[in-house]
């Protein structure tokens, strides 16, 4: 899970291994806004994967490669 | 989730955030008022239950997520000192956990170009940046430390 510093960098850091999910790093930012904002409340509880499931739908975050593990 | 586990998780994370560094099991045990033994099998029943990561050689810590125990890639700054990532999803999500506007200091996966993304107000201020994940979120915990 990393920083590129573009498009050409993911491919030839690749190397012809198949491609994971690239997101432009605003996105990214979102999603970890929305992942982890919880993580250190007193209250914090553990997200079921039906909510970690519905944050990656809420950011068009969809498809086979961002199903989580049911 | 036992009850007891889960006051244990959120007292480790607690620890966390205060010393700016992974908590020892004794510095758990004396907050969350039991043993060290005690943690510590606390501590690998929330290993088991993804809500943090043990070594397995040592049972000390090595991320609480979206920290890292250990020194990585990944540096953020906020709160007036450096914290540890696991990657860069957990860089931005050290800022989110902390609710802070920060510093992610990294380099380019490939190139190793240094790069600097000042955070404000959950924004990036470099948007040229890609973020890419390899590993399918089906996968993401068979091997979370290569994820």
């Amino acid at each position: 899970m990393n920083l590129f510093r573009s498009e050409e960098h993911v491919e030839r850091w690749l190397g012809g291994r198949e491609p994971g999910a690239t997101i432009p790093v605003a996105k990214l930012s979102e999603l970890a806004q929305a992942w982890w904002d919880d993580r250190v409340s007193p209250e914090w509880r553990p997200h079921t994967r039906e909510q970690n499931q519905a944050i990656l739908d809420s950011l068009g975050l969809t498809g086979p490669f961002w199903r989580l593990p049911g | 989730m036992l009850e007891s586990d889960l006051a244990l998780r959120n007292a480790t994370y607690g620890l966390f955030v205060e010393l700016g560094r992974a908590p020892t099991a004794a510095e758990a045990a004396e907050r969350v008022g039991s043993g060290a033994d005690e943690v510590v099998r606390g501590w690998r029943r929330l290993h088991d239950a993804h809500a943090l990561v043990l070594n397995p050689a040592t049972d000390e810590l090595r991320m609480a997520n979206p920290f890292s125990a250990v020194p990585t890639a990944y540096r953020v700054q906020a709160r007036g000192r450096w914290w540890y990532a696991n990657c860069a999803w957990d860089a931005f999500g050290v800022l989110a956990a902390l609710h802070e506007d920060g510093v992610i200091e990294t380099s380019c996966a490939d190139c190793g170009e240094a790069l600097r993304v000042e955070v404000r107000d959950e924004r990036p201020d470099d948007e040229s940046l890609l973020f890419h994940c390899l590993v399918p979120a089906e996968r993401w915990w068979a091997d979370i430390v290569f994820t």
